[in-house]
């Protein structure tokens, strides 16, 4: 008779593909082999854990279909299950996966295309916080703008892309071309680089220049507003900040302000 | 059995007497949000599912909130894994005391299975594992017995509150397992003063997977034990030309289980019951459909405010 501790390793194994035959003295058969028995959980598990990953991942379930999602989800839940119940929570892996995924290599940029549906659901679960305003900016001073530190709003989220994610994602939304019409997009347009926000209860995904990319990344790490500005000049030399800004805040990147300390 | 050893079950005060109403209720799903704001509909009470909530904002959240200000909210848990080996995942337990707190849940409630388990291979000693999103039965030994009374006095610690346990839905039993299982689920509330959250449905679908009687097995739950009932759907899935059904939760509760349900009622009262729907989600009328079904049978059961015996105390008198 085995131990509870033991017993459950060897489900677990199970559920997630392994040799049930460990098992067959374990389990009544009565009227079914054990095997078929434990075949029943390990379906629960590959059914209900693929269909958390396809919540996630509308976007890339859209862009390969059941079945390829299906064989991909099984393989990523025995290498990867959760180790939370909370499956909100499941599959931050899950871009890093496909993009070494042989059976993808086809698809490139499926992997930048899931890491923008994590950020977006990241966005969509974190702490709510009121957003800074251009009006809360006001009373600074034009001489103070060099010292300033803004805070990030929890929600903030920036992707990276050499490819037009945003265009693909948007494209492969639930209940777009349900008129059979296609968009085409060009995989050699150039990347995307986007700023994902929830200022309120809608997630947003702004498109930003590479150097709008770099001041937001600086400026969440809580760099102040001069450095910031030169560490874009930097990717982007002709980097001039009031486009960016003026978009990162209307869209509710940051959720406070305050000066940089000199000593 | 005995129960007098806790107050809080005293037969006369039903354990459901500080949660929930004796009502139908509906488990609450995102795609009907709208429509219960938008209509408040008379049912008694919502359910969510706990884990579903525990992030730590946006918009899934705020409808819950908007929700507990109109109806009362059970939060019932499928993740806590009361079964498994060592030590409670106390991340969980506390993300699961604060969501407790900020809605101020009218029930909590969980499983009697088990859900997560360590790879042998790789295992350390911290508890937690790997989470199979599906709950497994017991094998019924002491073994087990002790390790889940353990885990349910700690969550009910944790929370400082009484839960209620569910009797599952099985597929397989274990060659070891030594006790039945209202037995089993009668001594961990013997041990830990919790409550039954009773599943027409799962003893239904146990019942008839495994080849036991569902009268008899509702017929050992003391209806004082009993805060609240399940109602779902379940479907049928064929081996080797033989069934075996699956409790999936993506269908109208079935006439066998009706019948069932109302054979519980008879006998323990009406208490707060669920309809549960958590695949195929049809729209919230239909939910609604099987709620008010359930209303007309707990109401059929319905003590009349006077009693009898009040009667005659109140003619001697």
């Amino acid at each position: 008779m085995p131990s509870l501790a033991e017993l459950q390793s060897a489900m677990r194994d199970t559920a997630l593909g392994g040799d049930p035959a460990p098992l067959a003295d374990v389990i009544v058969a009565d009227g079914f082999r054990p095997e078929q028995r434990l075949s029943i959980h390990r379906n629960n598990t590959t059914i209900l854990l693929t269909e958390a990953l396809a919540a996630t991942y509308p976007v890339i379930f859209k862009l390969v279909g059941d079945d390829f999602f299906a064989a991909v989800a099984k393989l990523y839940i025995r290498a990867h299950p959760p180790q939370s119940p909370c499956l909100f929570e499941y599959g931050a892996t899950f871009a890093n996966f496909l993009r070494d995924l042989p059976q993808a290599a086809e698809l490139p940029y499926l992997g930048d295309v899931a890491n923008l549906e994590w950020m977006w659901n990241e966005a969509f679960h974190a702490a709510n916080a009121k957003p800074l305003t251009s009006a809360d900016l006001v009373a600074v001073a034009p001489d103070d703008y060099d010292d300033l530190v803004l805070t990030p709003h929890p929600a903030l989220r920036l992707v990276q892309s050499r490819y037009p994610i945003q265009d693909i994602w948007a494209a492969n939304q639930c209940g777009v071309d349900s008129d059979g019409s296609e968009t085409t997009i060009d995989l050699n347009e150039g990347g995307q680089n986007l700023a994902i926000l929830r200022p309120a209860a809608t997630v947003s995904v702004s498109e930003l220049s590479p150097g709008g990319l770099t001041l937001a990344a600086q400026l969440a790490q809580g760099v102040r507003l001069l450095d910031a500005v030169i560490a874009a000049q930097h990717v982007e030399a002709a980097f001039e900040p009031s486009t960016p800004l003026a978009i990162l805040i209307s869209a509710g990147a940051f959720c406070a302000f305050g000066f940089y300390p000199h000593a | 059995m005995d129960h007098s050893a806790h107050p809080a079950l005293h037969p006369q005060s039903p354990v459901s007497a500080n949660g929930l109403p004796a009502r139908a209720g509906i488990g609450l799903k995102a795609q009907h949000y709208q429509d219960i704001l938008e209509r408040a509909p008379d049912i008694g009470w919502l359910e969510v599912h706990s884990e579903n909530y525990m992030c730590a904002g946006g918009p899934s959240l705020n409808w819950l909130t908007a929700m507990r200000e109109r109806y009362p909210v059970s939060l019932h848990g499928v993740g806590m894994s009361l079964g498994t080996t060592g030590p409670l995942d106390g991340h969980h337990l506390s993300r699961l005391t604060d969501l407790e707190r900020r809605v101020e849940a009218a029930r909590v409630s969980e499983h009697l299975s088990w859900s997560t388990a360590a790879n042998a291979a790789t295992s350390s000693t911290q508890g937690g594992g790997d989470y199979l999103n599906d709950l497994i039965a017991l094998p019924y030994t002491e073994e087990s017995l002790d390790i889940f009374s353990s885990h349910v006095r700690q969550m009910q610690d944790a929370l400082n509150r009484q839960v209620l346990i569910e009797n599952p839905s099985s597929y397989l039993r274990y060659a070891h397992s030594v006790i039945a299982e209202p037995e089993f689920l009668l001594a961990v509330t013997e041990q830990t003063g919790c409550g039954v959250l009773l599943d027409v449905n799962n003893v239904y679908v146990s019942a008839l997977n495994h080849g036991f009687d569902p009268r008899a097995y509702l017929d050992q739950i003391p209806g004082e034990l009993v805060g609240e009932i399940h109602l779902a759907g379940h479907s049928q899935t064929h081996i080797d030309g033989r069934t075996i059904r699956i409790d999936d939760h993506g269908s109208p509760v079935s006439d066998e289980v009706w019948a069932l349900f109302d054979y519980a009622v008879e006998r323990i009262g009406p208490k707060p019951t669920l309809i549960e729907w958590d695949s195929n989600i049809p729209k919230l009328d239909v939910m609604l459909g099987e709620a008010a079904k359930a209303d007309d049978i707990l109401n059929r059961h319905r003590c009349p405010a006077i009693t009898r015996e009040e009667v005659r105390h109140a003619v001697a008198g």
